[in-house]
């Protein structure tokens, strides 16, 4: 009896940690590995032309060919390569950067902190505010309010993120001029604490901002149908029944329902988030992966993008996989299914 | 208590409740039911206040017109003065909340209460309906059907409300589930206002003393739940009753012809009903209270059509029929049985004027009958034992089923071809020219019955006396005929005097029986208690022969002393 | 109860003014030869001149034509949108129908490779893949089209295994009816409204796709495109030049994703009967 609860009990925490779409992102991860060391070696031509490109390698010395050759395996076999790319990847070698002239992962990590911080932001602000219109909307559903929200944030949501960005820079800081037109600081400025932190989001304002409100659209929609479709159900008319007022009902039984189809759609959601955050950094110039990329795309630095492919890979699978902890979390259903 | 008056809910044009009285003391219980669509869910939620649609009339409650309150006062009486528990069990709790924490909260929305002790209120509660406190802290989804109803039951009592509302309460239980619940039920509704809505007539029987019969938004009949059930005035009650299967019922099931339409002017069942009048459709009928029924029916509810009184018939100085009583009503079957030479075939023929009686009188649709002239056999036809007798093996059966209509004098012979032709559809026969022109003896047994039915139909009788139809006829083809009659009775409403020694088949197709034994009915009730409890001695004999017992002998019964007849009310 | 959401959705405003905004797309790419007088490979001379009679919208910064080049821009688009919707609609339906019918570890493994594409950041990959591989335009589509379907196959997926335990095709195998005569006359009318709508959310992410990656740099160098017009239009916006190079451009590519977004949605509240049912009878209570 008591091994059988003990069984039971690593079985549940097994499986709270272990959600089953853990496979499915290990397939995702494989994939990109894969990708991203048979796809030079694809390219005719020798290996390290394909790797690092035409451009790349006018730049480089003999002795760096000769060391990178050697690094990689790369005149043994395929079987070779691959192991020496996966101990490489395992050292946290993603190559060398032709461009910037350094390794690639310690290029993405100076970018990536700005990323995560514009990106997560993002998230967090559309999600709150998604869900709080879509619950009042899908209350009160046929009002003007609602109709009003319906149809402006679907207009909104139907911009493409690059272009809500594009405006929102045209009008504030090009011809308004109250805001900066780049960057995530002021250069130069020698800012510290406090004063450090507002211009870090004065700059920060505007590509929030635009992806905000193309973020916005889709949870809100989101929210809003599933809060019509979950009004309809027996137990809001339990709890109607019960006396309840109507901010609980709206708030402590329809609301509370609906995240879990919106945590969902969320957690779907994540890798168009990060592409929309890459596409807003190259708009405002904010130096985050978006901007590297643009530029790793320029100047045909490969190892750069593939870098750059892997961890914002990696990146999207982790959040993925904490949405999937949070829905747990939300759904007894998933948590203590039999 | 609870007092409802003209309570009318509309969505946009159609209207769902039409004028609704309804009167409640504390520690009632009504039973609201009739089909899907009639309106026994709004009416509950109307009175929490609940319905969608505009509402008017007036419901009273603790002496306040709810329709009249505002929604916050209305909402603070939700759950603490008036509870509801509703039928989609499955549905009915919050998956995502655990169901402690349900009840605590219905707690905790009415009274000033710290969340713990609220909480420990909520695990006494689950505790009296039966769920400990390991349960408690589940979610919905880890409980089965029957514990979410409990856990129902307690969130709607755990304030102690005085208006229980129980919408389909047991519906998706299976029986035994069903069985706790409805002793769950029945401590719940004590000291309380409670109304139970369902269509499951032993539900309303084993939880209601009340009940009311709702059909397209008005109440049709209401009563005491156990007289109601066992003698329906309305003949709507009668078909809901005759459509719903319990373990004592005998008779087959049979439904109720149409479907519910709102909507219509006059009495709402008249375009199902098959005793209706002019007056039907053109009035709504008023609710008028009877020996403590109410009843909305234009006609009093079901009409006695054949009322005999005192009848006795000599015979060579015999008595054939000795004070003969017996009433039928629309619609019903009433079996006649006893052994050959008891009076049932000279019962049946005095009725239809082939012997002239002594004494004794009918009524027949409330007018004394006096002369069996055009209108009395419109009203009254018969059916014979020997098909390939009763008709004449001379005429085909366009001639036969045209008979009636001849001697009647219908002149014109293509209204009497249509009639023959809608008859002879009626008993599900062809109406092709070839048909027509056949005789007899190229039908099959089961044929030249139907065309005998068909030839009785044809003046449109309500009722039929039927004398052994189905004797002389294969079982196979037999259970075809019977089918048919029922299916005839519930289309038109047709009575039927059902005669036959075949104590077995009577079961099958009565709603009443009477036992005849030299010349008197010596017991009448309704056939399956006449059959379960059997009172008169020679009708205990009869049930024996016919379960295969064969005890007794027959001068057993000579050598007793001759009880009274055992002439029961009505099904009672 | 019959519901025929593409009947229905001809009499809702938002897919009326949806298929406008398309129609007029449509016809600017249809015409484009006869609304301009120039080609759009046609240097004109002048650099960033304003708009005035020659140049509708002026001149970019190679002096080209803007609007010749905004009307054959909308080819592009318009092409993208329809083969990707085909191409991957139809794989989406391919894997989606079989896995589902099928079963079984092919349905399995079909299912773990759709979901580990889902939690992907498409756009690096096809980046990466098109870096490789020099982009042009069929390339273009064949990369889009091959990372959209995963989503569309779930959905068919599930649609068809609700759809398998439906009673009326229950009841056609009562028949005898083989797999065959279900799929044809069962399955596929009652998808015919799923597929309409993944082939508009194929299409609306091919537009967007085409537009993106070529606003960051990878794009068929000879063909026309606004994402390439956009990204160029980016680096001048010191100047004036932004008003009627930039913006339009803009408007086209968003009028295009609207109008493509408010036909889907409209078919979509068409195909859920819960928030079709009528709005002002729940509130006649509750307000």
């Amino acid at each position: 009896m008591e091994q059988k609860r003990e069984h039971s009990f690593w079985k549940i925490l097994g499986k709270n940690l272990f959600p089953a779409s853990l496979q499915s992102y290990l397939i995702a991860l494989g994939a990109i590995f894969s990708l991203n060391f048979i796809l030079p070696r694809l390219m005719p031509g020798d290996p390290l032309h394909a790797i690092y490109g035409d451009e790349a390698l006018v730049a480089m010395t003999d002795e760096m060919e000769a060391q990178l050759i050697r690094q990689f395996s790369l005149d043994k076999s395929w079987w070779d390569q691959m192991l020496a790319y996966i101990m490489g990847l395992l050292q946290g070698d993603l190559g060398f950067s032709y461009y910037y002239r350094e390794q690639v992962s310690q290029v993405i990590l100076g970018a990536l902190p700005w990323t995560l911080l514009l990106a997560g932001l993002a998230l967090v602000i559309a999600t709150a505010i998604g869900i709080i219109l879509g619950i009042e909307s899908g209350f009160c559903r046929g009002s003007s309010l609602d109709r009003g929200l319906v149809a402006s944030l679907m207009f909104l949501g139907g911009f493409p993120d690059f272009f809500i960005g594009i405006l929102l820079l045209l009008i504030f800081a090009v011809s308004l001029d109250i805001m900066p037109l780049s960057g995530a600081t002021s250069p130069y400025a020698g800012y510290e604490g406090l004063a450090y932190m507002l211009d870090v989001l004065k700059h920060l304002a505007l590509p929030l901002a635009s992806m905000v409100l193309v973020q916005l659209g889709g949870i809100f929609l989101l929210t809003r149908n599933t809060m019509v479709t979950l009004l309809g159900e027996s137990f809001i008319l339990t709890a109607r029944a019960k006396g309840c007022p109507e901010s609980y009902i709206k708030y402590s039984h329809a609301g509370r329902n609906s995240l879990l189809p919106v945590t969902t759609a969320t957690g779907m959601h994540i890798p168009h988030l990060i592409t929309g955050a890459l596409f807003i950094e190259i708009v405002f110039s904010y130096p985050g992966i978006g901007s590297l990329l643009n530029t790793a795309i320029a100047a045909r630095d490969y190892p750069l993008i593939q870098g750059i492919l892997l961890i914002v890979t990696v990146t999207v699978l982790s959040a993925n996989y904490l949405v999937d902890l949070l829905y747990m979390r939300l759904d007894p259903r998933v948590r203590y299914a039999h | 208590m609870l007092s409802i008056r003209d309570l009318k809910i509309s969505f946009g044009k159609t209207q769902i409740l039409s004028g609704i009285d309804l009167d409640l003391e504390k520690g009632e219980c009504l039973a609201l039911v009739g089909e899907s669509g009639a309106g026994k869910t709004t009416l509950g939620l109307s009175i929490m206040g609940l319905a969608r649609g505009s509402a008017t009339g007036e419901i009273s409650f603790q002496k306040k017109n709810l329709l009249a309150l505002p929604e916050d006062e209305l909402r603070q009486l939700r759950g603490r003065e008036m509870a509801m528990v509703f039928q989609n069990v499955e549905d009915a709790l919050d998956p995502v909340q655990r169901i402690a924490d349900q009840i605590a909260e219905a707690i905790t929305v009415h009274r000033c209460i710290s969340a713990k002790n609220a909480g420990d209120m909520a695990l006494r509660h689950l505790l009296s309906v039966g769920l400990n406190g390991e349960k408690a802290r589940l979610y919905p989804h880890q409980l089965s059907g029957g514990e979410k109803q409990r856990v129902l039951i307690a969130m709607a009592l755990v304030n102690d409300p005085d208006l229980l509302i129980l919408d389909e309460p047991t519906a998706s239980l299976d029986a035994l589930t069903k069985a706790d619940i409805i002793r769950l039920f029945r401590s719940a509704i004590l000291g309380r206002i409670c109304i139970v809505i369902t269509h499951d007539i032993s539900l309303a029987a084993a939880l209601a003393d009340k009940m009311a019969v709702l059909y397209a938004g008005r109440i049709v009949e209401m009563g005491r739940a156990e007289s109601l059930i066992r003698d329906p005035h309305h003949p709507y009650t009668r078909g809901l009753i005759r459509s719903y299967p319990d373990m004592t019922t005998t008779k087959d099931l049979q439904g109720i012809p149409g479907r519910l339409v709102h909507g219509l002017s006059g009495c709402p069942f008249h375009g199902r009903c098959t005793q209706r009048i002019d007056i039907c459709s053109r009035q709504i009928p008023k609710q008028r209270e009877l020996d403590g029924r109410i009843i909305a029916c234009h006609r009093g509810g079901i009409v006695p059509l054949l009322e005999i009184s005192g009848l006795s018939h000599t015979f060579q100085a015999n008595y054939v029929l000795r004070d003969v009583f017996l009433t039928l009503y629309e619609g019903e079957t009433l079996a006649l049985v006893g052994e050959s030479g008891s009076g049932k075939s000279t019962l049946s023929k005095t009725i239809m004027g082939l012997h002239e009686p002594d004494r004794g009188q009918f009524i027949l649709e409330g007018c004394s009958v006096i002369k069996r002239d055009a209108a009395f056999y419109s009203r009254v036809q018969m059916i014979f034992q020997n098909p390939k007798e009763s008709v004449s093996h001379r005429m085909n059966v366009l001639d036969a089923v045209q008979e009636p209509l001849l001697v009647q004098r219908e002149s014109s012979y293509e209204a009497r071809l249509g009639r023959a032709k809608e008859v002879l559809d009626l008993v599900e026969l062809p109406v092709d020219d070839d048909f027509l022109k056949r005789y007899p003896h190229q039908l099959s047994g089961g044929e030249v019955q139907r065309v005998a039915i068909a030839r009785a139909l044809a003046l449109g009788p309500k009722l039929l006396i039927a004398d052994e139809p189905t004797s002389a006829l294969d079982p196979s083809v037999q259970a075809k005929i019977l089918k048919l009659l029922m299916n005839l009775q519930e289309k038109m409403g047709l009575a039927m005097l059902f005669v036959t020694h075949d104590i077995a088949l009577a079961r099958k197709v009565s709603d009443r029986m009477a036992v005849m034994h030299k010349g008197r009915i010596v017991e009448e009730g309704a056939t399956n208690e006449v059959l379960i409890h059997p009172r008169h001695p020679y009708t205990r004999r009869l049930v024996d022969c016919a379960l295969g017992r064969y005890g007794m002998e027959n001068a057993e019964i000579e050598m007793m002393v001759e009880p009274e007849p055992v002439v029961l009310e009505k099904y009672c | 109860m019959h519901i025929d959401p593409l009947g229905e959705i001809s009499h809702d405003p938002l897919a009326k003014i949806g298929m406008l905004m398309l129609a007029t797309v449509t016809l600017m790419a249809i015409f484009a030869p006869l609304l301009s007088s120039y080609s759009p490979h046609d240097y004109t001379g002048e650099i960033f001149s304003p708009p005035s009679m020659d140049h509708l919208l002026g001149t970019d910064s190679m002096g080209q034509d803007i609007w010749v080049r905004l009307l054959y821009g909308a080819r592009t688009s318009l092409l993208v949108a329809g083969a990707v919707a085909l191409l991957s609609t139809l794989l989406s339906v391919l894997v989606g129908a079989t896995a589902a019918l099928a079963g079984g570890l092919y349905e399995r493994f079909c299912m773990r490779i759709v979901d580990a594409m889902i939690s992907l950041p498409t756009i690096i990959v096809m980046i990466l893949v098109a870096a490789y591989l020099r982009p042009s335009l069929p390339l273009l589509i064949l990369l889009i089209s091959a990372f959209s379907w995963p989503g569309g196959a779930r959905i068919v997926r599930s649609q068809v295994l609700s759809l398998k335990e439906r009673m009326h095709i229950n009841a056609a195998r009562t028949f005898g009816a083989g797999w065959r005569h279900i799929v044809s006359t069962h399955i596929i009318p009652d998808l015919s409204p799923i597929i309409s709508a993944l082939m508009m959310q194929d299409a609306r992410r091919a537009v967007f796709m085409e537009a993106g990656l070529a606003f960051l740099g990878v794009s068929d160098p000879m063909v026309i495109s606004w994402g390439k017009m956009m990204h160029q239009a980016l680096a001048f916006t010191y100047l004036d030049v932004w008003q009627w190079w930039l913006v339009p451009t803009g408007l086209a590519l968003s009028a295009t994703l609207i109008g493509i977004s408010f036909l889907s949605c409209s078919l979509e509240t068409a195909m859920n009967p819960r928030l079709k049912k009528d709005h002002a009878r729940d509130n006649a209570r509750y307000g």
